[in-house]
């Protein structure tokens, strides 16, 4: 096998590594957003804490040396990416502006921003201390 | 649905939602100035296509619930991506492109909210 084959089936297998884990406990999450009810159930709604939790460990690979490649396929790509979604957070805010409740969905638009930017800041700062 | 049944299907479709990100993102990013935008298409593509998926399943009397985590959650969910949009707008903000950051952060909200609109439409209307 050429060398160029190797490493693009290398990259590959890290992210579908990285995404398998982190699409399942994305999904997890949601069945315990929809098993919870009333108040609750429109802030864990969106996937706002799969979102969030991203938020956080992105921000500690971003803090990471930029030649740690491998690290930020398997993390950063698969993980980080298949466990936030963005499609699910437009499903939610379109279903909130449908059913009459603008100012939820500013909330949870707003969370999900402001939360996020807080959070990768949070990250880079955690993941400064851990660069080695 | 039998729990592993459900997790599998989430799981054959993050793998090849996630390999056409890395690709797509990859292939994107030396044509457009900033990376940015790989990321924006991505994330409007799967709103859209989410929101038709929805709409489809709507139309059938909500009997794809298989199809639903096949595709829903496992692959679009994987295909597009919260991480990286504020991972990005996080870094414009710190080199002050105020611009920049209003222009991703109200396009992608916008865009994906009416590219998801026009797919459910498109999905319920079939």
């Amino acid at each position: 096998m050429n060398q160029a084959l190797r490493h693009e089936l290398r990259d590959l297998a890290l992210v579908a590594a990285g995404a398998i884990p982190g699409a399942l406990l994305r999904w997890q999450l949601e069945l315990v957003a929809s098993a919870s009810g009333g108040r609750l159930r429109a802030i864990t709604g969106a996937d706002l804490l799969a979102n969030l939790l991203g938020c956080l460990l992105i921000g500690v690979l971003l803090a990471q040396p930029p030649r740690r490649t491998r690290l930020y396929l398997w993390g950063g790509i698969g993980f980080c990416g298949s466990l936030t979604t963005f499609s699910s957070w437009m499903l939610e805010l379109v279903r909130g502006l449908d059913a009459g409740r603008p100012l939820q969905v500013l909330a949870v638009l707003a969370i999900s921003l402001l939360g996020g930017l807080a959070l990768v800041q949070v990250g880079y700062g955690l993941g400064r201390r851990l660069r080695p | 649905m039998e729990k592993s049944t459900a997790a599998l299907l989430v799981a054959l479709g993050a793998v090849p939602g996630a390999w056409l990100r890395f690709r797509v993102v990859n292939h994107w990013e030396p044509m457009l100035p900033r990376k940015h935008w790989g990321t924006f298409g991505v994330n409007v593509i799967a709103a859209f296509a989410l929101g038709l998926v929805v709409g489809l399943e709507q139309s059938c009397n909500g009997t794809g619930q298989r199809l639903l985590l096949l595709i829903g959650t496992g692959f679009f969910g994987s295909f597009s991506t919260f991480s990286s949009f504020i991972g990005e707008v996080h870094a414009e903000l710190r080199q002050r492109h105020w611009g920049e950051v209003l222009l991703l952060v109200a396009g992608s909200v916008l865009g994906g909210l009416l590219a998801l609109k026009l797919g459910l439409l498109l999905g319920m209307e079939s």
